[in-house]
């Protein structure tokens, strides 16, 4: 078997940059032996992969898979699914007993726990997982082993539109959540019918937005190790959220039913002043040359506070099945090599998950933003299979919190519930 | 069990063409074919032989156990299995799946929602396509076009409508709020899909809108089946145009209209990709009806559960069978009284 | 044309009727405007859509016409391999399973229209029963019976699930029509030595024409458009119908509306192109001549 180990870079400007120092995770377990233990080889291996966009994903899979079966000779079978349908697609097979041999999704935890999943001390070579940035390999890593290897990342930041800004009169971005609320507040009063803040709290990734606010007021979804949802800090949040929403006005109609696509519509329609957002939406700004941006660290709830970055990142897992274990050392081998992880990133306007890629990527100023938070994201509790769960009811339920007659402590004491019974 | 088409697909009573019907009289006929190999066959009661019959309905019958009774087995195993949110079979559930069904809080709402979905839509939309049907039936200049033109909802993929109502109905750039405040009908926009008050009444216009040209075309087919002798015999007998239309164009349109009205509401019952698309920014189950109530309860909800899903399934299919069934039962009972 | 003695008013011979008559001319297709306009208006905008840049489709504030028309939309998606590779799937389903259905519902219809037999009632309810599950919640068990049959990822396997799933209409309209017909047709054909296939080909079908049409626009319109099954067994690119590949163009991170609604409208062609030419079957129906 002609595996080929992957020549990584560990590139000086990367490791220059101070890591957080996020726990790191599990052992650097020592590679297990690529004998797949005795069971007979397989030929080929099956990806199911989620769609990032039309233009690029099934592309770049496909070139992948070329140069996987020149390297290895197994062929890799690609079945690129949209974010829609995946958890459908790979629910099936797994429930036939029939899961793909490598699988890109949102969440792996779950998988993990079910005991379905290869550990990064059997897959992944101790120079891969080395290179992978500290943050991600916390959030993969389930009861002290890595399962879910990150493909990519992003991380939010405030966009604002300059030309609202300079017509409200406004000098700066926000920096405290009083001032978010003020400049909201002006842009609202343009005539012309513009949105302050666009606030997607519907129930595609409302987890996401409510992060973002939460982060910087000092919340979290768990707090040393326990579910913490109804805390203080978080009531707070969503409180002020509501405010926004139902007091001030100064939000889209009904931001508890809006998803961050439409936010981001409205947003690149020139309409809404501020809408948190991340590298693909600069991508779309910048193709469609509308609107004239800026993208600035969240505000904090009190002055001088540190911006937290709210960050996500998807994951790789495999799937443990005979035969198959050399072939997927050899995928995440090929995979995590700078030239296919960093075009793939590149091309679908995401963000580095390795710190060869951040030396990558820091040649693009308009990535500044981002890459110098990214060591230092805080991401959601994504190593908890409860997660997986909690997170579903969190997008079910907490839109509610904004609405007219919306409770944000009866909300969140709800989800508590919830998270504390196991989801 | 009764037979579910006679009497309800067959000839209405007391009409012309029903006069001919090969109602209940077994057909002795059918030993004209399969001959070659008909001498030592047992025949059943009517005088059929049941390899004659397999002949005739085998391949359908194939298809139906092949493809349909394999995957509806599946269903009911995975109703009392348990799983994990991964979609591992973790084991017996026994009837857990059910009691967490009819247990859940949401599901008053979900089955009001189906009813009102279920009752209006396929009420209204066999309404509007009789009329259709009637006005398609007309010789005039352009008909071929206004043909062509409606069969294009039926021909859009359901998908792809419902995503498109979505843009027609949004608030800040919808189609439908432009034309409405541009005409002064409306002062302000309205939030069709996301006010409460809107969003059924929204969904079930899309579903009439899909659902009218197919059960139009099936009454068209049905005006068509109607031979003009009958028309011009009540002409003769001097019977005005109305009279025509009740007494002797619904009737014969009966079967058309049980085929069409069965099968929509099987259809709008079923229909998934309108109201989930068009309820996906609505967080919880408000506006659901029992099939994305399925769906989300399986891969978007906090249950995650596919087992507690095919138990949702199967609830589903009894539902409908339990509907179809009286439905029918009705039918014929009138059918007697006549 | 047999169709404008039925709709003609009773012979009341009053000066009104005589207006209504002239006055026809021009009513009809005006209502006929109406009628086509309401079914199309949505599609209008679908097809505006398709004219202008993905950003103007969802821009606030939103302008009937483009604001500024692109018309190379079309030649981008029809231009594109993977976009004909998928046409290409949803043609070669949808043809295949129509045909299968109506060689298979025929026969089944015919029968259980004409033959009293025990177990037609547990047939036909066999058929209606198939109609009553929801496809995605038997998509995992079709998966397991075509992954052991070895026909995931094949044309056959969509095939096999699209003329099952539409075998139920077919049969269901079709016996309705064979029923409908007067059996003395039939005993009239036996009498001059048709055998009961001979009866069907030669003598039942060409009476139930709008029957077999109706089902045969119905099952290829199902079979173009059916979704949840093609998305779970069919994995390479190139063999995904039109309804799975169209779903790329708008992720949750880059939206190509224009593109998804060419795609869209080209994709409602075929379908239209099949039923003018079949419609004329449609409306030619029973001739009065066939069953004196």
């Amino acid at each position: 078997m002609a595996r080929t180990r992957t020549a990584l870079i560990a590139g000086a400007g990367a490791t220059a940059l101070v890591l957080s120092a996020c726990g790191g995770g599990s052992g650097s377990g020592t590679a297990a032996g690529g004998s797949g233990n005795g069971a007979t080889k397989v030929t080929s291996i099956k990806l199911v992969a989620a769609e990032y966009s039309k233009d690029h994903t099934a592309a770049f899979w496909k070139q992948f898979a070329d140069k996987y079966k020149a390297k290895t000779g197994i062929t890799l079978d690609v079945q690129v699914v949209s974010w829609d349908s995946i958890d459908q697609q790979s629910s099936t097979m797994i429930q036939n007993n029939n899961p793909p041999d490598v699988l890109n999704l949102n969440v792996y935890a779950s998988y993990a726990k079910d005991k379905l999943l290869y550990s990064a001390d059997e897959v992944l070579s101790p120079a891969v997982k080395s290179d992978l940035l500290d943050a991600f390999v916390k959030s993969g890593t389930y009861q002290n082993k890595m399962y879910g290897m990150p493909d990519l990342s992003s991380a939010r930041a405030l966009f604002y539109n300059k030309d609202l800004f300079t017509k409200a009169g406004i000098a700066a971005p926000p920096k405290t959540w009083d001032e978010f609320e003020a400049d909201a507040k002006k842009i609202q009063a343009l005539p012309g019918g513009n949105i302050g803040y666009a606030m997607p709290l519907g129930p595609e990734e409302s987890q996401g937005e409510f992060s973002i606010w939460t982060f910087n007021n000092g919340g979290d979804w768990k707090t040393d190790g326990k579910w913490a949802i109804n805390s203080a800090k978080n009531v707070e949040t969503l409180a002020f959220m509501k405010k926004l929403a139902v007091e001030d006005k100064v939000t889209q109609n009904n931001p508890g039913k809006t998803n961050r696509a439409q936010a981001f519509d409205l947003f690149k329609s020139g309409k809404a002043g501020m809408v948190v957002g991340f590298s693909p939406l600069a991508g779309a700004l910048d193709t469609d040359k509308k609107v004239n941006y800026g993208v600035a660290p969240m505000p904090t709830k009190e002055a001088g506070g540190t911006p937290q970055t709210f960050g996500v990142t998807d994951y790789l897992m495999s799937f443990k099945k005979p035969g198959n274990q050399d072939a997927i050392k050899a995928f995440y081998d090929l995979y995590y090599q700078t030239d296919q992880v960093n075009t793939f990133i590149k091309d679908e306007g995401f963000l580095p998950v390795t710190k060869s890629g951040l030396a990558v990527f820091a040649s693009d100023p308009k990535l500044k933003v981002y890459l110098d938070t990214l060591p230092n994201v805080h991401l959601t509790p994504t190593d908890d299979p409860t997660w997986d769960k909690v997170k579903l009811a969190v997008q079910q339920n907490l839109g509610a919190g904004v609405g007219a007659n919306g409770d944000p402590k009866a909300v969140l004491d709800s989800l508590q519930k919830t998270a504390e019974s196991g989801g | 069990m009764a037979d579910p088409l006679q009497g309800a697909v067959a000839e209405p009573g007391s009409t012309p063409a029903a006069a001919t019907a090969p109602a209940a009289s077994p057909v002795g006929s059918a030993s004209s074919d399969g001959s070659s190999r008909g001498r030592r066959r047992r025949t059943l009661h009517g005088g059929t032989s049941i390899w004659v019959a397999l002949l005739w309905l085998g391949p359908a019958l194939l298809l139906i156990f092949g493809v349909v009774v394999f995957p509806a087995v599946q269903l009911v195993r995975a109703a009392f299995s348990k799983y994990s949110i991964t979609g591992l079979r973790l084991g017996d559930a026994g009837t857990t799946n059910f009691k967490n069904v009819l247990n859940h809080s949401s599901l008053p709402t979900v089955l009001a929602n189906t009813v009102i979905w279920v009752v209006v839509v396929v009420a209204l939309t066999v309404l509007i396509s009789l009329a259709v049907a009637q006005f398609l039936a007309k010789d005039f200049f352009g008909r071929k076009v206004v043909r062509w033109a409606i069969i294009v909802p039926w021909a859009a993929s359901l998908v792809i409508t419902a995503k498109l109502f979505t843009m027609i109905y949004d608030y800040y750039y919808g189609t439908l709020n432009l034309i409405l405040t541009t005409l002064h009908i409306t002062s302000g926009p309205i939030d069709f899909l996301g006010d409460d008050r809107w969003t059924m009444a929204s969904m079930i216009l899309v579903g009439i809108f899909v659902s009218v040209p197919f059960t139009a075309y099936v009454f068209v087919a049905g005006l068509n089946a109607i031979p003009d002798d009958v028309y011009e015999a009540a002409k003769i007998d001097g019977a005005r145009p109305w009279q025509i239309y009740w007494r002797i164009t619904l009737p014969l349109l009966r079967p058309a209209m049980v085929v069409a009205s069965v099968l929509n509401i099987i259809y709008v019952f079923n229909s998934f990709p309108i109201v989930y698309t068009l309820n996906d920014r609505n967080p919880g189950f408000l506006h659901d009806t029992t099939i994305t109530f399925m769906y989300k309860l399986a891969f978007k909800s906090a249950e995650k559960d596919v087992g507690m899903s095919a138990a949702a399934g199967i609830f589903n299919v009894l539902l409908i069978l339990i509907v179809v069934v009286v439905y029918l039962r009705t039918l014929k009972w009138q059918e007697q009284e006549d | 044309m047999a169709v404008v003695t039925r709709a003609a008013p009773a012979p009341m011979g009053t000066r009104r009727k005589v207006g209504w008559a002239r006055a026809r001319r021009y009513v009809l297709p005006l209502v006929g405007l109406a009628v086509a306009l309401a079914f199309l208006g949505p599609y209008i905008v679908m097809v505006l859509n398709s004219l202008r840049p993905s950003s103007d489709v969802v821009q606030t504030p939103p302008t009937f016409l483009p604001r500024t028309w692109q018309w190379s939309t079309f030649g981008d998606v029809l231009g594109d391999q993977r976009f004909l590779n998928w046409l290409k799937t949803s043609l070669l389903v949808a043809t295949s399973s129509t045909i299968i259905v109506v060689l298979v519902a025929v026969p089944a219809a015919y029968f259980t229209a004409r033959v009293r037999f025990a177990g037609r009632t547990a047939f036909l309810f066999l058929v209606l029963i198939t109609q009553m599950f929801s496809p995605t919640s038997l998509v995992v068990g079709l998966y397991r019976e075509f992954f052991d049959l070895n026909l995931v990822n094949t044309y056959l396997a969509i095939i096999l699930t699209n003329s099952a799933f539409n075998l139920a209409f077919a049969i269901w309209i079709l016996h309705g029509f064979f029923s409908s017909i007067p059996k003395e047709v039939e005993e009239a054909a036996h009498l001059d030595g048709c055998s009961r296939f001979g009866t069907l080909t030669r003598i039942m079908l060409p009476l139930t024409m709008p029957g077999v049409v109706t089902a045969v626009i119905f099952t290829f319109i199902a079979a173009w458009n059916e979704y949840v099954v093609a998305l779970t067994l069919m994995l390479d690119d190139a063999k995904k119908p039109l309804t799975v590949g169209i779903t790329s163009y708008v992720t949750g991170y880059e939206q190509h509306w224009d593109q998804l609604f060419a795609a869209s409208i080209i994709a409602i062609i075929p379908v239209v192109i099949l039923f003018a030419f079949i419609e004329k079957h449609l409306v030619r129906g029973l001739t009065a001549g066939s069953i004196k």
